[in-house]
Formats: C-alpha cells, structure tokens, sequence
C-alpha cells in the first residue's frame, strides 16, 4: 500500500509539472498508481523478503531474497523439532547434537504444512537421538 | 507437503499437538519446542514439549506476564501405547523416567499424557486419579472409549480443561488449514 501511495504521488507531481491538473486524463493517469504500487512493491519482496526452501532426499537449501541463506545435508543432523516464534508461527529446527548445535528452518514462511514437513525430515534425518539420563543416587543404609 | 484435506482424519496425538501448536497451553504455559518420538533411555515420548510459565502475548499481556508470572521452565510429555496393556507398573515407569528428566532440567512441573487404544483398567483408573504429586499431572485416555483420567492435583486438572484432550480424542475431527 505504501508503493501504491508512493506512486500516485509520484504521477501526482508529473502531472502538475506538465500542468494537467483537472480532468478524466488525471484520474485514468493516477489510476496507474495502483499496478505500479503493487509491482515494486511485489518486486522488493521477491528481491529480498521471499523465502523458499528447496529439497530432496539428500540436503536442502534456505533461499531468502535473491540469496542462499542456508544450506546443508540431512544426515548431519541429528533431531528435528518444531519451534514457535514470537508470532506463535511454526519453525523447524534441526540439531546437529542433541541440546547442541542447531539451523532453523523457516517453513512457517512457506506454505508447507508443519507437522507433515516436520515428519518427513525426521525420517531423513540420521542417528540415534536417545536421551540417557544419569542414574539417581540411592543411599546405601 | 502441503496442508492436508479436509476429509483427511489425523490421529488423536496429531490433533493434540496441532492444539498445543495453536496455543492451546498459552493460559498456563507457553510451550514453545515439540519434539516427536522422542527418545528417553528406553522410553518414547510421542511429544515432547518444551516452554515456560511465562507467555508472550502483544503490549499489555507481556508486560503483565513480565511483571507478574513466574518464568518457571516447564514440559509437557505424551505417550501413544497404541493397543499394548496399559498397566500401573508400565505406568510408574514412565513417571519414573518423566520426574528423571525433570529433575535434571530443573522443570518446575511437567505434563505426562498417556493414550492408550483400549479401555482403560480399573486400576489404572484408581492408580491415576489418586496421584497427587503436585510436579505432575497426569492424565490417562483411551482413543477407544474416550474415557480421560486426571490426576488430583492442579496440574492435572488443567490438562482437561486447558489442553483440551477430549478434542483431540474425537473420532471425526478434520484438518483444518
């Protein structure tokens, strides 16, 4: 909406430089405001804002923008979680090490259903994920 | 990958997760990290969900919860025993296991959901409903009579009312997108 505003202010300032200021040219002249607006603003969020992940069986690859954020194979991780942000949108994080080291994947950006996606990737991903816990202490009487 | 159709059921612990994913613990706390077949020695948690007591929210309800709640670390534990017997001794077990975990994350208290594909024993019933270990709620269900168990204590009393499990025990719930 802003690109929009934008615009016709932008045609707005032409046409009075041209010294159109009244009739139906005007108004079908600042009429295009809207496709210009909805175009840049369409092409920023495709240059910098829009996210796709790209997948197969192997590895995957995180493209924000016109640039590759992350990328990396499957089988180097080591367990799969679905992480709430702070709008309460579903991510997808990926361990290298239980409680270790760990990527998150933006899949709340994308259309893909969370819990089906999270799903898929733990059957691709490797590993044994248990969890030991140490022994409780028991007092000898 | 992509959202499922409406005619398509989900299991019980499907639509149980997808409700805590829409925030359904939010009142009492805000899980924030769920994990699935989760592993624990020799026990696997169909969910694990990680959080705390203190809620996000907008302006008003953050600072209030900044101000007000506790931040208390705190988890939530499901186990799908499928068609095996649930049995009070299988079920210390997983209490075991459950307060070892708690224990070591320092959580203040924890959830511990059974499902189960058959009736729920008589035992189980009475074993259930008299714990009343204030570190944990436990509830019992059976996705077959949907009968739901609560334990007597107030961590276990909020799973029915909160987490909404009898929603997610319902035969003919759909995916809704």
């Amino acid at each position: 909406m802003p690109f929009v505003l934008l615009s016709a202010l932008l045609i707005n300032t032409l046409l009075v430089n041209n010294h159109v200021t009244g009739g139906s040219l005007k108004i079908l002249l600042l009429g295009g405001a809207f496709p210009l607006g909805f175009l840049a603003g369409r092409l920023i969020y495709v240059k910098r804002s829009h996210v796709e992940i790209l997948f197969d069986d192997i590895s995957f690859s995180v493209i924000k923008g016109s640039r590759e954020t992350e990328t990396g194979s499957w089988r180097s991780f080591r367990l799969v979680s679905l992480v709430l942000d702070q709008f309460g949108k579903p991510n997808l994080r990926l361990y290298r090490a239980v409680e270790g080291e760990y990527v998150d994947l933006p899949i709340s950006k994308t259309n893909a259903d969370p819990q089906r996606f999270r799903d898929h990737v733990q059957s691709l991903i490797s590993g044994v994920r248990i969890r030991k816990t140490t022994p409780q202490v028991v007092e000898a009487a | 990958m992509q959202s499922r159709s409406l005619s398509e059921q989900i299991s019980p612990v499907d639509a149980f997760e997808l409700n805590l994913l829409r925030g359904g613990s939010r009142l009492i706390a805000d899980l924030t990290e769920f994990f699935r077949d989760y592993k624990v020695d020799d026990t696997t948690f169909a969910i694990y969900a990680k959080g705390n007591t203190r809620n996000k929210g907008l302006f008003l309800s953050r600072f209030f919860a900044w101000t007000v709640l506790p931040n208390y670390p705190v988890s939530l534990f499901c186990i799908n025993e499928g068609k095996t017997l649930l049995s009070t001794e299988s079920l210390r077990k997983r209490i075991e296991t459950v307060t070892k975990v708690t224990d070591e994350d320092e959580l203040q208290w924890a959830w511990l959901v059974v499902l189960s594909d058959r009736a729920l024993s008589p035992q189980i019933v009475s074993f259930v409903s008299r714990y009343d270990r204030k570190e944990l709620g436990l509830a019992a269900a059976s996705t077959s009579s949907k009968q739901i168990v609560l334990s007597n204590n107030q961590v276990g009393r909020s799973i029915g009312k909160q987490l909404k499990l009898r929603k997610a025990l319902e035969p003919n719930k759909h995916w809704r997108n």
